[in-house]
């Protein structure tokens, strides 16, 4: 397990969090390379089917990263992201997949340590996890 | 049938060393080379660069590509650039795609190894998107360069006149019955004690008489449609039942019967069902009460007409719906003193002589209530005045924040009283004081050496106002008990009524304290969170005429810098569109979106984005339950491309 | 000319999607007529050796219905798929893994465990479950081997055309067999049922307001349900949204809100997550405490929102090895 590199995908805002990354890079803050990210133009755009679509494909942890509450470019695409989360963490339980591999945090375009560092966190939770095996039945599969 | 593979083109930028350090793109360019995907691979050094964008317009036009893969910095920093590149050599902008392997890569990776692979699972993500491209249109429209203004105060006067003196025509929508707001109702303005009226009296009549501002007052928004460039609001302005052939001349007030209390002096005087708001109001013309004239409620007076000698009188007018179309919307609505009336302990509504700031001000005036006389109830001059700061501000059931200027204000009521009643003591009770600059803070020095007394209270929630005998009693944490024949309650500044409502209709934020939010609180204070509709006065939150004077003008500035009449206006490119086949009519995206892009079209049973109001956020889109909705460059279908390509590599 | 063979055949089902063949009433004459029924085990005796023993390809058109949950049902899948011209997945179950599928959300051994030790009403001492294999007198019986995992019919053989819904309308029915017979078919791999979402047939859509917001998410049997008013309106889960139309909204009708058994149109990949991304965004509440009281009215958001669609789902469907279990 010690071996075990997680794939892990982060759904970024244009505006925050994609920013947020770019200053992280900047900055030259060193991350977990475990973490790809995806750009949308806003967190509300984010489809639950992608959530799903990322783990069926093989990640073994998602995030969902947006502007901080009242701060979205889109007014609040960022409340329905949150909101379309909270549903879909309870739902994937069922399935039978730990609701720490899906993560939603709010980082700023100029929070670049707080992406790190929620990245990084994000990457250790999921290591710990270890892989995500689904079978399409929640007890042979995920956990 | 065979489809011909899709020519995809790869360029792997060195960034100087910024990504070839960290990364082996010549190993990358090998990998590349070997998927046999690409038409043509190659790693460049500075493509950003003016050489560097002519090498690669150069190898567009020679390969003619489908797509375009740049392996470069972040796309928030040179997307534009390339695609623009693109555009001049004919390729659609959409087929450009930047893969992040600065900022995502080579910058926070450690392991070099691993940069290459995560280089390589992020060129296939955008390989696999870019594939799936569809073209792009850049849409401009002609601006509207008109421009509304809402809210008649000193504010909206003031943005009025510039907007006009640019050459715009100008809409100037005021809810009361005359032009004004909260300045006109003060006598002087501090520091320099000038005449208020004498400030507004001037540009009321320039707004009057100027041909391109139209004044609507007695009028209200009742929607607003549209976008920057090109808005279409509704007013309604209300049935005055007297004509503008009526110069004010108040003949009828003496013969109407109907006595009310006067807003204008807050209630503090009175008023006639027929009346103006002050004399040399703006417009001059009286209006009909018509909730409290006996003609409209029994048919049994109508004394006024017989009065008016210029046969002004027209009970037979009607409300007026109009429909303006203008450019931007200045928002000018001002602010409204808080309600004390809920806090017992301050005595005001219950007490004589108990009275808030403003109505203070009132008394104050020259045309004021008691005629410029600053008298008690029982006609007399008051021996001492005590003003309490912060009256029903800095706490949760009240005004929770500081609206930093009533310090101000509550300083100035010892000059007011002096000036009558130069033996009168005055006092202040402060727990926080508030005089930020010179000019402000020597103003305050000035009131001490005169003589207003500043004394501390230690918990303004403690304080006790009490009637016993003629007297007003004062106790509070920190002070002995002081008596005063007359209080004043510095009250805090709240929203003006009706911003919740009208910030629904304009679809625009409201901070916290419920004033207009800021597009940008230290960038720019004076737009909205929507484009094209900005904020002036204390809508934008409380502040003093000079500042209320300065953002309507840096607002209008704004405006008449962007709006040129003739200008062609970008609508954004990545909006939302709805297939019409597929919508099933649930208008469940309606709701969704936030700037009330989507309307219900009733014939066809389907939704429809205006997509000159579309910003593009994609929400609809990831609302929409039967996948009718497509956000143009950011489809499904890309982003399922991008995920596998990631995770596949 | 020979009549075209049809067989009908039954798998993991409660039996409603036959009932709904029996439902075409007097146009089941029609299709007798004009049909040779060589195989439908509910209505009459026929024998499986006898379809072996027939020539591949020689059955027109396999109506199955079902989902696939025992060695016993797939080996009748792949029978009928190398017998027939044209394979019909007949209901939900055959189509997206319908209710039978929800067992994907728990195990054999928890299913098997309850069925046969634990449940109250059993009365099983010696602890006997059902196994594959058991020597009984000296003499080896045999039982199908029962799957881990529901599977829809799709994931065990190649499947030429839908007819979704718990059960299928006949007029649905009725439709696709006239299309079969008089060789008016769309594309291989199409639903057969109108590509739109169930809103557009809905009489209720009208009432539904463009603002709708859900407060609090109520159940059926919380309120009384108001007989004209869209659900979601009434803040109870109507499926119908992420629902493909053409059951003529029957449960809507019947003044109990749609469940989702027609499966989402084909732009959407996942019915459930649909219906979440659609419903997260009308939750009221802006402050992630409302939000979770809102949520808490949810009770069972998978059973919600993925009542028939389990099989079909992203999630439920990420397993490659069905075909070879």
């Amino acid at each position: 397990m010690d071996n075990f590199e997680p794939k892990i995908v982060a759904f970024t805002c244009n505006w925050c969090s994609y920013a947020g990354a770019d200053k992280a890079g900047m900055m030259k803050l060193k991350y977990s390379d475990d973490v790809k990210l995806i750009r949308v133009m806003c967190s509300g755009r984010i489809d639950p089917q992608f959530v799903m679509d990322a783990f069926r494909e093989g990640a073994d942890g998602v995030m969902i990263l947006g502007c901080h509450p009242g701060d979205c470019h889109y007014r609040t695409g960022n409340v329905k992201a949150l909101k379309r989360y909270k549903l879909l963490r309870k739902t994937l339980v069922q399935f039978g997949i730990n609701d720490k591999r899906l993560k939603l945090d709010w980082v700023a375009a100029g929070e670049a340590e707080l992406f790190q560092q929620v990245v990084n966190e994000m990457a250790e939770t999921v290591k710990e996890l270890g892989p995500l095996h689904l079978t399409g039945n929640v007890e042979q599969g995920g956990k | 049938m065979t489809v011909e593979k899709p020519k995809i083109a790869l360029f792997l930028c060195e960034c100087s060393t910024n990504i070839s350090n960290f990364i082996d793109l010549p190993a990358v360019a090998d990998w590349a080379e070997s998927t046999e995907d690409f038409c043509f691979v190659e790693v460049s050094n500075l493509l950003c660069s003016p050489d560097g964008k002519k090498y690669f317009a150069e190898i567009l036009m020679k390969h003619k590509p489908d797509g375009i893969i740049v392996a470069a910095c972040s796309p928030k920093l040179h997307e534009k650039t390339f695609q623009d590149v693109a555009e001049e050599v004919g390729i659609n902008m959409s087929r450009v795609q930047m893969a992040n392997i600065r900022e995502d890569v080579s910058w926070v990776t450690k392991d070099k190894t691993k940069a290459n692979e995560k280089a390589k699972a992020m060129i296939k993500a955008a390989l696999r998107r870019v594939i799936l491209a569809e073209n792009l249109e850049k849409v401009t429209m002609e601006v509207i360069s008109d421009i509304l203004i809402i809210g008649g105060g000193i504010a909206g006067i003031e943005a009025a006149i510039i907007a006009s003196k640019a050459g715009r025509k100008v809409y100037l929508i005021e809810k009361d019955i005359s032009l004004g707001g909260s300045v006109i109702k003060i006598e002087e303005v501090a520091p320099n004690m000038e005449c208020a009226p004498c400030l507004l009296a001037p540009r009321l009549s320039e707004v009057r008489d100027d041909p391109n501002i139209t004044v609507l007052t007695n009028s209200e928004i009742t929607d607003v449609l549209g976008f920057y460039g090109n808005f279409l609001v509704k007013v309604r302005k209300k049935a005055r039942y007297v004509e503008e052939t009526c110069i004010g001349c108040e003949a009828c007030f003496d013969v109407c019967p109907v006595t009310l209390k006067n807003e204008f002096h807050l209630g503090l005087g009175n008023r006639k069902a027929i009346y103006t708001l002050f004399p040399g109001s703006v417009p001059a013309a009286a209006v009909i009460d018509k909730e409290h004239c006996k003609h409209f409620i029994d048919n049994s007076c109508d004394a006024c007409v017989s009065a008016c000698p210029f046969g002004s009188i027209n009970f037979n007018e009607k409300d007026e719906e109009l429909e303006i179309n203008v450019g931007a919307i200045v928002i000018a609505t001002g602010t409204k003193s808080g309600d004390v009336s809920k806090f017992d302990e301050l005595g005001y509504g219950k007490i004589d002589n108990v009275y808030t700031l403003p109505e203070f001000e009132r008394i104050a005036c020259s045309n004021g209530p008691s005629g410029s006389k600053i008298l008690l109830k029982n006609g007399e001059k008051p021996s001492s005045v005590a003003v309490i700061h912060c009256a029903g501000s800095l706490r949760e059931d009240g005004i929770p924040y500081c609206s930093g200027i009533c310090c101000f204000g509550a300083s100035k009521v010892g000059e007011l009283v002096r000036k009558q009643i130069p033996e009168a003591k005055v006092l202040n009770i402060y727990n926080d004081l508030v005089f930020v600059g010179p000019k402000i803070n020597a103003f305050y020095r000035k009131q001490i050496e005169e003589g207003t007394r500043f004394i501390k209270c230690y918990d303004l929630k403690t304080i006790q106002v009490k009637e016993k005998g003629d007297k007003i009693t004062i106790e509070g944490e920190g002070f002995s008990q002081i008596e005063a024949d007359m209080v004043v309650l510095s009250t805090g500044l709240e929203p003006a009524s009706g911003t919740k409502e009208l910030a629904d209709l304009l679809n625009i934020d409201l901070r916290k304290d419920g004033f207009f939010k800021a597009d940008h609180a230290l960038l720019n204070q004076t737009g909205s969170t929507l484009e094209g509709i900005y904020i002036a006065g204390c809508s934008a939150g409380p502040c003093n005429v000079a500042t209320s004077v300065t953002r309507a003008r840096s607002a209008v500035g704004d405006i008449i810098s962007k709006l040129i009449p003739g200008r062609e206006i970008e609508l954004e490119i990545l909006t939302s569109v709805i297939d019409e086949e597929k919508c099933g009519g649930c208008k469940l995206c309606i709701s969704v979106c936030p700037y009330k892009a989507i309307i219900f079209d009733d014939e066809k049973n389907i939704s429809i984005v205006t997509e000159a109001i579309c910003r593009g956020c994609g929400t609809c889109v990831a609302s929409c339950p039967s996948g009718a909705a497509k956000a143009k460059h950011f489809t499904d279908d890309q982003i399922y491309a991008e995920i596998g390509g990631l995770l596949y590599g | 000319m020979a009549k075209p063979k049809v067989a009908f055949y039954w798998c993991a089902s409660c039996g409603g999607c036959e009932e709904a063949v029996v439902d075409l009433a007097e146009k089941i004459l029609d299709v007798v007529a004009a049909v040779d029924i060589i195989l439908w085990p509910v209505a009459l005796d026929f024998k499986y050796k006898g379809i072996k023993a027939m020539e591949d390809g020689s059955i027109a058109v396999s109506f199955i219905n079902g989902a696939i949950r025992t060695e016993e049902q797939k080996e009748m899948a792949k029978l009928l798929r190398k017998k027939s011209g044209l394979v019909v997945a007949f209901g939900s179950c055959s189509s997206l893994g319908g209710i039978p599928a929800l067992a994907n959300l728990t195990s054999k051994k928890k299913i098997f465990d309850r069925s046969y030790l634990n449940s109250p009403t059993v009365v099983n001492p010696d602890g006997v479950v059902p196994k594959t294999r058991s020597i009984v007198d000296g003499y080896e019986l045999t039982l199908p081997e029962f799957f881990e995992t529901v599977y829809k019919l799709d994931d065990v053989i190649d499947v030429d055309y839908y007819l979704p819904g718990c059960p299928p309308t006949p007029e649905l029915i009725a439709n696709a067999v006239n299309a079969i017979l008089e060789a008016k078919l769309p594309p291989k791999g199409a639903i057969l049922s109108p590509d739109k979402s169930l809103c557009k047939s809905c009489d209720r859509n009208e009432s539904k307001p463009e603002d709708v917001a859900i407060a609090e998410i109520k159940r059926v049997i919380d309120i009384e349900l108001d007989p004209e008013k869209c659900f979601l309106a009434q803040g109870i889960i109507c499926m119908g949204p992420a629902t493909r139309d053409g059951c003529g909204a029957s449960c809507i009708n019947g003044n109990m809100p749609c469940t989702g058994c027609f499966g989402p149109t084909d732009s959407c990949k996942d019915q459930g997550a649909k219906m979440i991304g659609t419903l997260g965004a009308i939750l009221e509440g802006e402050e992630e405490e409302a939000i979770d009281k809102v949520i808490e009215g949810l009770v069972d958001p998978a059973g919600t929102f993925y009542r028939y669609g389990l099989s079909a789902s992203m999630l439920g469907s990420a397993r490659k090895e069905a075909k070879d279990e």
